[in-house]
C-alpha cells in the first residue's frame, strides 16, 4: 500500500501524545489522564484499519514505508506489517488504553510521567513489531526497557528497585548480545554480496538468504543464532532465564504487569520467528530439539511452581513462564500449524494474562494484599468480579470455546506432527494442560469459593462500571478467538507459510 | 428441517444467555426465580421438540442416508489443520439428543420445585442450560475437536454445579477435584486427537465436503489405518491401539471408571437434580458415547482392556455402594457401577447393548436421584439414611416411584433395567466367563444395596425426629411419575424379537440383534429379587432395631476391615491422597522455595556478583544508578562493536 502512511501514524501517535502531555499544565491530573487515554484510544481506533485493509493472500510486508535515515551506514526507516506482526500491533494498541485506564484509581503520584512513559512504551513496542530494519528494531527494542524499568522502579511496591534493576540488567545483557548479532549479520552480508556499505535492511538480507546470495557457514550461522536467541530467550522468558519475571511482576504496578505480560514478553517470541527462524533456518532446525526441551521444562516447571505460590500475582507470573513455554514449543515445531498456533497464543496470552493481572489488581486496590489466604468466599459479595475472573481463569486454563484452547491445541498439534519435535515433546507438554487446571482453579477456589469469613472482606464492593468495562473489553476477543479463530488465523497464513517454506525444505532434507 | 439442527443446541444457549445476563436484573427475587425457571425449562423443552422432529425426519430417510452433516463455519484453519464448526445428526446422535433434552426437560421442571427459595437460583438455571448446550455439542459434533469442546464444556458445568453452594468447603473442593481429575483424562484425549490427525489428516468422523474438496472421516477410514503398525521406542503398536488406549483414559475420567472414578462420589456435593442430570443420566455416559462413536478405531487389544476396566469398576463400585450411609453416595457408586456395565459392554463389542443400557439407566437413575432429592427435600436436607426410616407413608409418590426405579436398577422383569442389563450379562456368558461372573456378582450386589436402601429409607420407624417429613409438591413428583412410567416401558426400545434399537442403530453400529437367553433371564430376575429381598429383609426386619443414628452397620461386625475397604471404594482415593497429592505439593514447594530462588536465581545473581567483583577497581560505576550500568554496558558494546568493524 502506498500513499497515506497509516502505519507510521499508528506507530508515532502515542509518542506524540506523550510529548504533548509534557506541554500540558503541570497539576491538572485529570487532564493528563484523559489526554493520554484519548491518544491511546485514537491509536487503537486507527490500528483497526490495519486488519481491515490487510490483504491475507499477499506475501511480504504490507503498509510498507521506507525512508533513508543514515545512508552512510545502510540504515533506513523501514516499517511494514505482515501476518505475524499484524495482530501483535493490534494487541498493543488494544491493551495500552486498558492499562492506562487501570491506573486511574491506582497511580496517584507523578501521574503525568506515568502516562508519558506508558505512551512512549506503546510506540516502542509497536516499533519492535513493525521495524524492518535491524538497527531500527534494535533501537525500539532497547527503548522498551527504559519506560518499563522506570515504571517498576518508581511506581512499584516493596522491593521495587531491586526488581527494576534486575529487569533492566538481565534483559539488557541479552540485548547487547543481539546487537553484536545484528552488526555481525550486516557486515557478513556486506562481504557476501560484495557491497560497499553494509545494509541493515531486514528484507534485503532475508531475500539474499532465500535466494542463496548470502550463505553463512554453519558455525557462524549457529553463533549468530545464539546471539539473537540469548536476547529473545531472556525476554520470553524461556526456562531457565525466567527468574527476573516473578520479581518484576510482583513489584510492578498493575498497568505495568498488564503490559509486561501482555506485550513485552511477546517481543521475545516475535523475535524468534522474525529473526531466528527467518534468518537462520539451518541453525533453527539444528537447535529445535534442544529448545523444545527447554520449552517443555518451562511448561511443566512454571506450572508446578505456580501451584506453590501464595501471592496471586506471583502465581500468574509463573503461569506466564508455563504459557510462554507453549509459544516457544509451537515456534520450534517449524511448521505452519505450530507457528500459527504460537502467533495466536501470543495474542491469547496477552489477553488472558493481562486480564488476570487486572483482576488481581482490582483486589489489591481494595485490600492491599495479594495473599490468597487473606481471601475466600468473595464470589458471594462480588458476584460480577468472581464470574468475570472465572472466565479469564478458564481462558488461561485452555477451556475449549475460549481463546487459549485454540492456540494451545494448534501448538501441540504442530509439535506433534513436526519431524524435529514429535510426540515425545507433546506427551510432556500436555502435562502442563493438567497442571494449569490445578494452580488456576486453586487460586479461584481459595479466593472466591469457601466461606466469606473475614470481616474486612465482607466490606469489599463489587466492580465499578469502569472495571467491568475493562474486563468485558478483554472478554470480547477472548470469546471471539475461541469461537471463530479462523478470522484470526486467516491473515497470518501466507506469512507463516513463507517462513516455513525454507524451513520445511531443510527439515525434509535432513531427515 | 435437518439443516436446522444447529437450533437444538442454540436454544438452551439462548436460555443460558438470558438467565446469565438479563433475568437477574429484572424485578424482585420472586419474579427472578420464576422467570429463570420458565426461561430455562422453555429453552430445553423447545430443544426437545426440535430434536424429536429431527429424529422423526431422520427416520423418514432411507437407511443409508441417515447421516446429516451441517457445517456452520470454518472453526480452525491453521496450515493443514482444518476443523469445521460442524454438527451432525445420525441414529446414535438422535437417541442421545432425545435422552439429553428429554430427561433434561424433566429435571429442569423438577428443579423449579427443588431449588425454590435458593438465593442464587437464576445462576443455577443458567448453568443448567449451559450444561445442556455443551452436552448437545458433545453428542452432535461432527468432529473430535468440537466433541472435545462439549466434553470439556460439560466438565466446566459440572464444576460450576458441584461447586454451586461454593460456601461449603466440601462443595468447592469436590468441584475442583472433579475438574482436575477429568483434566487428566482430557489430556489423554488431546493426545488421541493429535495422533488421529497425524495418522488420518482429519479430525472429522465422517465423509464431508470441505471447501469443495471431499474429506474422508477417520471413523470411516479406521479399518484401513488402525491395523497399521507404528514403532514406539521399545515396542510396536497398532495405530488403532494407541489411539483407542488414549481415548480409553479419557473415558475413565469422564465416565468415572477405574482408576479415575474418585471424583464422582464427591460430586454429590452439588444440588441433587444436578446429580441426576449430570452425574447419572447424561454427562458421565459421554465416555460410552465416545467409544460407540469411534468404535471402528478400537482394536482387540484395547477392547480387552476396556472390558476388564468396565467389569472391575462395576464390581468395586457395587461393593462400595453396599457400605454407604449417605442416600446419594449409594446412588453415586451405583452409577459408577452401572457405567462399568456399559463400558464392559462396549469392550465386548456389543455397542447397541451399551447404548441401550445407557438410555434405560439414564431414565431410571435420573428417577432414583430425583427421588432421593425428594426425600432430602422432604426431610429438610437429611442425607444420612440412618436418620430416615418409615418414609413410605409420609411420601407415597416418592416411595412408589422410587420402588420402581430400584427394581429397574436391580434388573427385575419386566422393567427397563432388566432388558438392558440382561443383554450385557448374557453376552458376557458367551464372551468371557470371568467377566460374566464379575458382572453377575455385581448385579446381585446391586439388588442387595437397593433392597438395603429401600429398607433404610422407607421402612421401619423414623429414627430421627428433628424434622417433619412431608411429600414434595407436584412440580417435583410429576416428573417422578413420568420417569417411573418411562422406566416401565423403556425396555420396549430393544425387546427381544422386535429389537428396534438394534435396527435403528444398524447404520452406525452394524450389529446383529443378540439372541435372548430365556434361562439366564429367569435366573437373573430370581436372583435379583432374592438379593433385593435379602437386603430388604436384613435391614427392614432382622436388624431393624440395630440401625441407629451414628451406629455402625450390622454387617460391620462380621466384616470389619473388609467393610471399611468397601466403604472407601477399595481406598483408591486414599492412596491418591497419600501419594500423588502430597508428592505434587512438596515438589512444588521445593521448586518455589529452594530450587528457583536459590538454584536458578542464585546462579543468575552469582553471575551478576562476579561482574561486581571484577569491577571492584572501577567502584565508581557501582553506584546503584541504572543509568550508570547502562552506560557501562553501552561503552562495552561500543568497544566490541568497534573491534568487530575493524576486524571484519
Amino acid at each position: 500500500m502506498t500513499g497515506f502512511p497509516i502505519l507510521s501514524l499508528v506507530l508515532w501517535l502515542p509518542a506524540l501524545g506523550g510529548v504533548l502531555l509534557l506541554l500540558l499544565p503541570r497539576d491538572n491530573v485529570g487532564l493528563h489522564r484523559t489526554v493520554a487515554l484519548a491518544f491511546a484510544l485514537l491509536a487503537f481506533g486507527l490500528s483497526l484499519v490495519l486488519p481491515l485493509q490487510f490483504d491475507p493472500n499477499a506475501t511480504g510486508a504490507q503498509f510498507f514505508e521506507q525512508a533513508p535515515w543514515i545512508p552512510a551506514w545502510g540504515i533506513s526507516y523501514s516499517i511494514g506489517l505482515d501476518g505475524i506482526s499484524l495482530w501483535l500491533v493490534v494487541l498493543t494498541t488494544f491493551l495500552t488504553p486498558i492499562a492506562l485506564l487501570s491506573t486511574w484509581g491506582s497511580i496517584t503520584s507523578q501521574v503525568r510521567y506515568f502516562q508519558v512513559l506508558m505512551l512512549l512504551l506503546e510506540t516502542a513496542m509497536m516499533g519492535v513489531f513493525v521495524a524492518l530494519d535491524t538497527f531500527l528494531f534494535y533501537l525500539f527494542w532497547e527503548f522498551t526497557l527504559i519506560p518499563m524499568a522506570f515504571m517498576i522502579g518508581i511506581w512499584g511496591s516493596g522491593n521495587r528497585l531491586y526488581a527494576a534493576r534486575k529487569f533492566f540488567l538481565y534483559t539488557f545483557a541479552g540485548s547487547v548480545l543481539m546487537l553484536l548479532g545484528i552488526i555481525g549479520l550486516s557486515f557478513l552480508h556486506r562481504d557476501a554480496v560484495g557491497a560497499e556499505i553494509p545494509t541493515f535492511n531486514l528484507l534485503t538480507i532475508v531475500d539474499d538468504i532465500r535466494n542463496g546470495a548470502f550463505v553463512l557457514d554453519t558455525a557462524m550461522e549457529r553463533i549468530l543464532f545464539g546471539l539473537f536467541f540469548a536476547a529473545f530467550a531472556i525476554k520470553v522468558p524461556l526456562w531457565p532465564f525466567h527468574t527476573w519475571l516473578p520479581d518484576a511482576h510482583v513489584q510492578a504496578p498493575t498497568a505495568g504487569s498488564v503490559i509486561l505480560a501482555g506485550v513485552l514478553l511477546k517481543l521475545g517470541t516475535y523475535g524468534l520467528i522474525r529473526f531466528n527462524l527467518t534468518l537462520f533456518p539451518d541453525a533453527s532446525a539444528w537447535a529445535a530439539p534442544a529448545i523444545g526441551i527447554l520449552a517443555v521444562i518451562g511448561i511443566i516447571y512454571g506450572a508446578w511452581i505456580a501451584f506453590a505460590q501464595t501471592d496471586m500475582k506471583k502465581l500468574v507470573a509463573y503461569s506466564s513462564v508455563s504459557h510462554m513455554g507453549f509459544v516457544v514449543l509451537g515456534i520450534f515445531a517449524l511448521n505452519e500449524v505450530g507457528i500459527s498456533g504460537a502467533v495466536l497464543q501470543m495474542i491469547n496470552h496477552g489477553l488472558s494474562t493481562g486480564a488476570l493481572f487486572l483482576a488481581v489488581g482490582y483486589l489489591y486496590e481494595r485490600r492491599h494484599t495479594r495473599e490468597m489466604a487473606q481471601f475466600g468466599g468473595l464470589w458471594k459479595n462480588m458476584p460480577v468480579y468472581g464470574s468475570l475472573t472465572l472466565v479469564m481463569v478458564l481462558s488461561s486454563v485452555g477451556l475449549p470455546g475460549l481463546n487459549g484452547f485454540i492456540g494451545e491445541y494448534a501448538i501441540m498439534q504442530g509439535a506433534f506432527t513436526s519431524p524435529v519435535l514429535g510426540w515425545g515433546f507433546v506427551a510432556w507438554a500436555v502435562i502442563g494442560v493438567i497442571l494449569a487446571a490445578t494452580y488456576l482453579l486453586r487460586m479461584f477456589r481459595e479466593t472466591f469459593m469457601g466461606e466469606l469469613d473475614r470481616p474486612e472482606n465482607e466490606q469489599l464492593s463489587d466492580l465499578t462500571p469502569t472495571e467491568v468495562g475493562m474486563m468485558v473489553a478483554l472478554l470480547i476477543p477472548i470469546v471471539a478467538i475461541g469461537i471463530v479463530p479462523s478470522v484470526f488465523f486467516a491473515p497470518m497464513q501466507s506469512s507463516v507459510a513463507e517462513v516455513v517454506q525454507t524451513l520445511s525444505a531443510i527439515v525434509a532434507g535432513s531427515q | 428441517m435437518l439443516e436446522l439442527i444447529w437450533l437444538i443446541p442454540l436454544l438452551p444457549f439462548v436460555g443460558f444467555l438470558l438467565n446469565a445476563l438479563l433475568v437477574g436484573r429484572i424485578g424482585d427475587a420472586h419474579t427472578q426465580e420464576r422467570s429463570a425457571g420458565y426461561v430455562a425449562v422453555a429453552a430445553v423443552a423447545a430443544a426437545f421438540v426440535l430434536a424429536l422432529v429431527a429424529f422423526v425426519q431422520l427416520g423418514n430417510l432411507p437407511e443409508e442416508e441417515r447421516l446429516v452433516n451441517v457445517n456452520l463455519w470454518t472453526w480452525i484453519n491453521a496450515g493443514d489443520l482444518v476443523v469445521p464448526f460442524g454438527l451432525m445428526f445420525d441414529p446414535l446422535t438422535g437417541v442421545m439428543t432425545l435422552l439429553v433434552t428429554g430427561v433434561g426437560t424433566l429435571i429442569h421442571i423438577y428443579s423449579i420445585g427443588y431449588m425454590h427459595g435458593d438465593s442464587r437460583v437464576v445462576r443455577y438455571f443458567a448453568y443448567l442450560n449451559l450444561f445442556i448446550t455443551m452436552m448437545l455439542f458433545l453428542v452432535m459434533a461432527n468432529n473430535m475437536l468440537l466433541l472435545f469442546l462439549g466434553w470439556e464444556g460439560v466438565g466446566l458445568c459440572s464444576f460450576l454445579l458441584i461447586g454451586y453452594w461454593f460456601e461449603r468447603k466440601s462443595a468447592s473442593s469436590a468441584a475442583v477435584k472433579a475438574f482436575v481429575v477429568n483434566r487428566i483424562g482430557d489430556a489423554a484425549i488431546l493426545l488421541a486427537m493429535m495422533t488421529i490427525f497425524l495418522q488420518f489428516g482429519t479430525l472429522n468422523f465422517f465423509d464431508m465436503i470441505l471447501d469443495g474438496a471431499e474429506v474422508i472421516g477417520f471413523v470411516e477410514n479406521a479399518g484401513a489405518v488402525a491395523q497399521q503398525i507404528v514403532s514406539v521406542p521399545g515396542q510396536d503398536f497398532r495405530i488403532g491401539t494407541i489411539i483407542s488406549f488414549l481415548l480409553l483414559i479419557g473415558v475413565t475420567g469422564k465416565s468415572a471408571q477405574i482408576p479415575l472414578f474418585v471424583w464422582l462420589p464427591d460430586a454429590m456435593a452439588g444440588p441433587t437434580p444436578v446429580s441426576a442430570l449430570i452425574h447419572a443420566a447424561t454427562m458421565v455416559t459421554a465416555g460410552v458415547y465416545l467409544i460407540a462413536r469411534t468404535h471402528p478405531i478400537f482394536t482387540d487389544t484395547t477392547l480387552g482392556l476396556v472390558t476388564w476396566i468396565g467389569a472391575l469398576t462395576a464390581l468395586v463400585a457395587a461393593t462400595a455402594a453396599v457400605a454407604q450411609w449417605d442416600i446419594k453416595r449409594v446412588l453415586a457408586y451405583s452409577t459408577v457401577s452401572q457405567l462399568g456395565y456399559m463400558v464392559a459392554a462396549a469392550g465386548m463389542g456389543i455397542y447397541v447393548a451399551a447404548i441401550f443400557h445407557l438410555l434405560t439407566h439414564g431414565i431410571f437413575k435420573a428417577l432414583l436421584f430425583l427421588g432421593s432429592g425428594s426425600v432430602i427435600h422432604g426431610t429438610h436436607d437429611t442425607q444420612d439414611m440412618r436418620k430416615m426410616g418409615g418414609l413410605r407413608t409420609a411420601m407415597p409418590y416418592t416411595f412408589v416411584t422410587y420402588l420402581i426405579g430400584a427394581a429397574a436398577l436391580a434388573g427385575v422383569f419386566p422393567l427397563a433395567g432388566f432388558w438392558s442389563k440382561d443383554e450385557i450379562v448374557g453376552h458376557a456368558l458367551t464372551h468371557t466367563i470371568p467377566i460374566f461372573i464379575i458382572l453377575f456378582l455385581s448385579s446381585l450386589l446391586t439388588a442387595f444395596y437397593m433392597g438395603r436402601q429401600l429398607a433404610l429409607v422407607f421402612w421401619g420407624e423414623q429414627r430421627d425426629h428433628s424434622y417433619h417429613a412431608h411429600e414434595s409438591g407436584a412440580v417435583m413428583w410429576v416428573p417422578l411419575v413420568i420417569l417411573a412410567a418411562l422406566t416401565v416401558v423403556a425396555g420396549g426400545l430393544n425387546l427381544p424379537g422386535s429389537h428396534w434399537l438394534t435396527d435403528w442403530l444398524f447404520p452406525v453400529m452394524e450389529e446383529e440383534a443378540a439372541e435372548f437367553k430365556i434361562v439366564l433371564g429367569v435366573v437373573a430376575t430370581l436372583a435379583a429379587i432374592g438379593a433385593g429381598f435379602g437386603g430388604w429383609y436384613l435391614y427392614a426386619v432382622r436388624w431393624a432395631k440395630r440401625i441407629k443414628v451414628d451406629a455402625k452397620d450390622p454387617l460391620y461386625r462380621g466384616m470389619g476391615d473388609i467393610w471399611d475397604t468397601m466403604a472407601e471404594a477399595w481406598f483408591f482415593d486414599t492412596v491418591y491422597n497419600k501419594t500423588i497429592v502430597p508428592g505434587y505439593r512438596s515438589v512444588a514447594g521445593f521448586f518455589a522455595q529452594v530450587f528457583d530462588p536459590e538454584g536458578i536465581d542464585g546462579l543468575v545473581n552469582g553471575v551478576g556478583r562476579a561482574f561486581g567483583w571484577a569491577s571492584n577497581g572501577v567502584r565508581f560505576f557501582q553506584n546503584g544508578y541504572v543509568r550508570s550500568y547502562a552506560l557501562a554496558f553501552f561503552l562495552g558494546v561500543v568497544v566490541i562493536v568497534g573491534y568487530l568493524i575493524v576486524a571484519l
